[in-house]
């Protein structure tokens, strides 16, 4: 249904010298809204993290909860004044770069969690990095070579592993790679805190190639799905019919707008691995931020708990942008319309 | 079970020597520590019992010999970003497996659970409120200070601080703060607030460790077999050898490293794939897939922890006995040790303790009996019984228990509805005040787990025992009680109040459950608190 931008050609030198401004303002319009965002998830966090039962005291000191040293604990955490408080305080930290002190270990955030944001930033920017291509070129010559041999046999494994949730591929591979069958691979990613996680590369690989398999389906899916919608598209009819080369007609005409939403759908499964990472860190005890927030919400750990909702969900915004503006400077209509 | 204890020495033995765990240097310090104890107290010298280690065990054809060096992967149940390496308050297995590599104390339990001096070379009472400790010579902390009397004094008075009061507080309330005084640098004498024969016990804790005056927990220094290194809560530890370590030889391992594993099956794969050497708490379920596994044997211990129910008998329904005692009629205790422990126990009998040397052993055993059940619980106007049992997953088999006994109590017209709460909603505001819960416990000697659980001032008292002062009284005599064979008298009584009205339903001991490599060798079957040997790892090694 898509309409080539045929009819605004004309009047293009124009409108390209807006695109710079449109994009911008744009951007910045998304980039405060985004913020208003954070700032209304951070008050809803805050908000259910209070309403769990128990607070940090309780949850660190577990079976050992006696009233005299839930309240020792609590006057040494300064658990003691009021959640406005303490919200404000936090706040106040985020604005001037001071994301306050685990209430679990007493550690700054930052020197706690550097660590992990790193491990798992690496591992989901691998995944990605693997992922992507090969799910846009999985669905694309699914898509050119539809109902033949590759693409029956690559829809029916995408469709499988689509509908084991991620934790049921990660056990699969430890069975088959490092424990059952082989074991030529780590069954655990004990990555050691002191080392930078790209030195260990044995312990990334099961982790990594287990998102990969979880998030591959989805985007070659959609890829499959909207590259056959355009193939059989009129604009693409009418440049074969003018004679244009095959491939050009897939490179220039078929590819840039099936792409479209499988940006979306990637900016969705990205934004999914920052948070689906969880599950995974936990069947690899990879040490990274899900296991960190897992922990934190069972500690009631409210700095940690607000510091990984806060880059989770920034994650998330910019990500959607990012995805919005790839979709804008790619679709011509889009980007004219622009002001 | 009279003879349960003899049993389990025996069984003990056969496994050292079968697998010629036990070197000839450990017999012979063991057999020291033993001397040292009958020499210096008359307090507990009848506590030896036959245990003894056979001299047999001297006669090693084809052992296993030990290796010095190499790094030693301990992957531990549990951890989190609250875990610790303070020596006086370790609360999940890798604080209590840091406190061990860390720390000595003053003495401590031995692997059938018997007590032997450590730091202390003598560890006497003048009187049952006066006592006598003398340190070792030469006892030196990782960075090379001789350990003094201050330092006994100082860790006895971080562990009592009223403002951050140590686990071991709660054990050690007859301490008195200004009652301590150092005689020369190697001697304190301790007055007590009151008479108490407990305290030598209380201080063979693990986690009443001595440590050094000027101790800063970011960077522990203690005297135990291996120094800090480095530290990541929720991650690992390492820590190095300590090439002074006052037990002769020991320990044989370059290094052990500590890894938290929150999640059991990735404990169990690590072990499998060969990224640990050893691991604590193997799930039931998973024990055949080790034992089939030709590169890892499984040690399994058994211990004097419980899983016990938890009647208030301060409230209703359960304020009368009689509806105690049906409670406790209803439960088929091998079934449930069968079910909820997957066989890895032994069945109880409403007593805790077993390897205390006042264990009322001699109590006939109690048995499911449906019809008196239900004829207690009759008389009691209680024939269509409904409870509230509220649980959480905080301890292995504690769910399935719970399960088992909501079929069990089927029989008897008692309707059990299962509760189960998150773990913040457990040790909530409700905590120590369910009418009908669960709890878990390891193996304490008598006094210890009456101080922590069935005394009015307890930290953990959640039956709300004892119901009157005769209780009181028979605990209260026992503690000044220097005559063993009296002390154990009074105690007969106490125990046998529990036993006939007591609200606790104690159906079962759990083994440890624990596993290692075949290229580990030196961890033997220890009936104490902790699992895996205690932790204890100073006399373990890779085989040569």
């Amino acid at each position: 249904m898509r309409q080539p931008a045929i009819e605004s050609s004309d009047d293009r030198p124009v409108k390209t010298r807006w695109v710079p401004h449109g994009i911008t303002w744009f951007i910045l319009r998304r980039v405060l809204l985004g913020i208003a965002t954070l700032f209304i998830i951070s008050l809803i966090v805050f908000g259910a993290t209070q309403a769990l039962p128990g607070d940090a005291a309780r949850a660190i000191l577990g079976r050992e909860a006696t009233p005299q040293k839930l309240a020792a604990v609590r006057k040494q955490l300064n658990l003691n004044r009021p959640v406005t408080d303490q919200y404000r305080e936090w706040l106040g930290g985020i604005v001037t770069g001071d994301f306050g002190r685990s209430l679990a270990n007493q550690l700054p955030v930052s020197s706690f969690l550097g660590n992990r944001i790193v491990n798992s930033g690496f591992l989901v920017l691998l995944s990605a990095v693997i992922s992507i291509p090969l799910s846009l070129l999985i669905g694309s010559l699914g898509a050119l070579w539809r109902d033949r041999p590759f693409d029956t046999v690559t829809s029916i494994i995408n469709l499988a592993l689509a509908a084991l949730p991620e934790f049921v591929i990660g056990v699969g591979l430890i069975l088959l790679f490092a424990t059952s069958v082989f074991q030529f691979l780590p069954a655990v990613s004990l990555i050691s805190p002191d080392t930078p996680v790209w030195e260990e590369l044995e312990f990334i690989v099961l982790p990594a190639l287990t998102l990969i398999l979880a998030v591959t389906p989805y985007i070659s899916r959609i890829m499959r799905g909207s590259m056959i919608e355009v193939l059989e598209s009129d604009y693409v009819e009418m440049a074969r019919l003018k004679g244009l080369r095959e491939r050009l007609v897939i490179s220039r005409h078929a590819l840039p707008n099936g792409i479209i939403p499988a940006i979306q759908v990637t900016a969705l499964q990205l934004a999914y691995l920052a948070g689906g990472v969880v599950v995974i860190e936990f069947v690899f005890t990879f040490p990274g931020i899900g296991q960190a927030l897992v922990d934190a919400v069972a500690k009631r750990d409210l700095p940690i708990i607000q510091s990984l909702s806060m880059l989770i969900a920034g994650v998330y915004v910019v990500l959607n942008l990012l995805a919005d503006v790839a979709t804008i400077l790619i679709s011509p209509r889009l980007r004219t319309s622009l002001r | 079970m009279p003879d349960h204890n003899d049993l389990f020495s025996k069984v003990l033995l056969e496994e050292q020597l079968r697998s010629n765990r036990i070197t000839r240097k450990e017999l012979l310090r063991r057999a020291f520590a033993g001397a040292v104890i009958i020499g210096t107290s008359g307090v507990l010298g009848a506590c030896g019992g036959d245990g003894s280690n056979d001299p047999e065990g001297q006669s090693q054809g084809g052992a296993q010999k030990q290796k010095r060096g190499g790094t030693l992967r301990l992957g531990t149940a549990g951890g989190s970003s609250s875990d610790t390496v303070d020596a006086h308050t370790p609360v999940t297995h890798p604080d209590q497996a840091r406190v061990v590599q860390l720390n000595d104390s003053l003495a401590r339990y031995d692997e059938k659970f018997e007590f032997e001096l450590s730091l202390a070379e003598e560890f006497a009472a003048e009187k049952a409120d006066v006592w006598t400790i003398r340190l070792l010579e030469g006892l030196e902390f990782h960075n090379g200070k001789t350990v003094t009397a201050d330092d006994v004094i100082f860790s006895l008075q971080r562990i009592i601080d009223p403002d951050v009061p140590a686990f071991g507080a709660g054990g050690l309330t007859s301490l008195d703060p200004n009652g301590m005084k150092k005689l020369d640098e190697r001697t304190v004498r301790l007055t007590l607030k009151q008479p108490d024969v407990t305290i030598r016990e209380e201080l063979a804790q693990y986690f009443n460790g001595i440590v050094p005056v000027d101790y800063n927990p970011k960077k522990p220094v203690g005297v135990g077999p291996f120094m800090f290194e480095s530290f990541t809560p929720g991650q690992e530890s390492r820590f190095v050898r300590n090439p002074n370590y006052w037990r002769e030889g020991e320990p044989y391992a370059d290094e052990i490293v500590i890894i938290d594993f929150p999640e059991a099956s990735a404990r169990v794969n690590a072990l499998l794939g060969g990224q640990v050497d050893a691991i604590d708490d193997v799930p039931f379920g998973q024990v055949p897939v080790i034992e089939g596994n030709a590169n890892l044997n499984i040690l399994e211990a058994p211990s004097g922890g419980w899983l016990p129910f938890t009647m208030r008998i301060d409230a209703a329904p359960f304020d009368d006995v009689r509806v105690r005692q049906a409670m406790r009629l209803l439960v088929n205790r091998q079934q449930m040790v069968d079910q909820a422990l997957a066989g890895h126990g032994t069945v109880a009998n409403d007593l805790y303790s077993p390897f205390d040397s006042c264990y009322a052993s001699d109590l006939p055993q109690r048995e499911q009996d449906i019809d008196q059940a239900k004829s207690l619980l009759r008389q009691a106007g209680q024939s269509d019984l409904t409870v509230e049992l509220q649980t959480a997953d905080v301890a292995a088999g504690l769910l399935e228990a719970a399960q088992v006994i909501a079929e069990q109590a089927k029989a008897a017209g008692v309707t059990i509805n299962v509760k189960k709460l998150d773990s913040g909603t457990f040790y909530g505001d409700n905590y120590l005040k369910w009418t009908f819960a669960q709890d878990f416990w390891g193996s304490r000697p008598y006094f210890q787990q009456v101080a922590a659980g069935s005394l009015p001032d307890s930290a953990y008292n959640e039956t709300h025992w004892p119901p009157d002062n005769t209780y009181l009284n028979l605990i209260a005599e026992a503690k000044r009680t220097v005559d063993e064979n009296k002390r154990c008298e009074l105690l007969h009584q106490a125990q046998e109040l529990e036993y006939n009205e007591g609200g606790h339903i104690i159906w079962g001991f759990f083994n440890h459950v624990d596993a290692h490599s075949a290229k580990v060798t030196g961890l033997v079957p220890d009936r104490g608190t902790l699992p895996l040997n205690q932790y204890g790892f100073s006399h373990v090694s890779f085989v040569e």
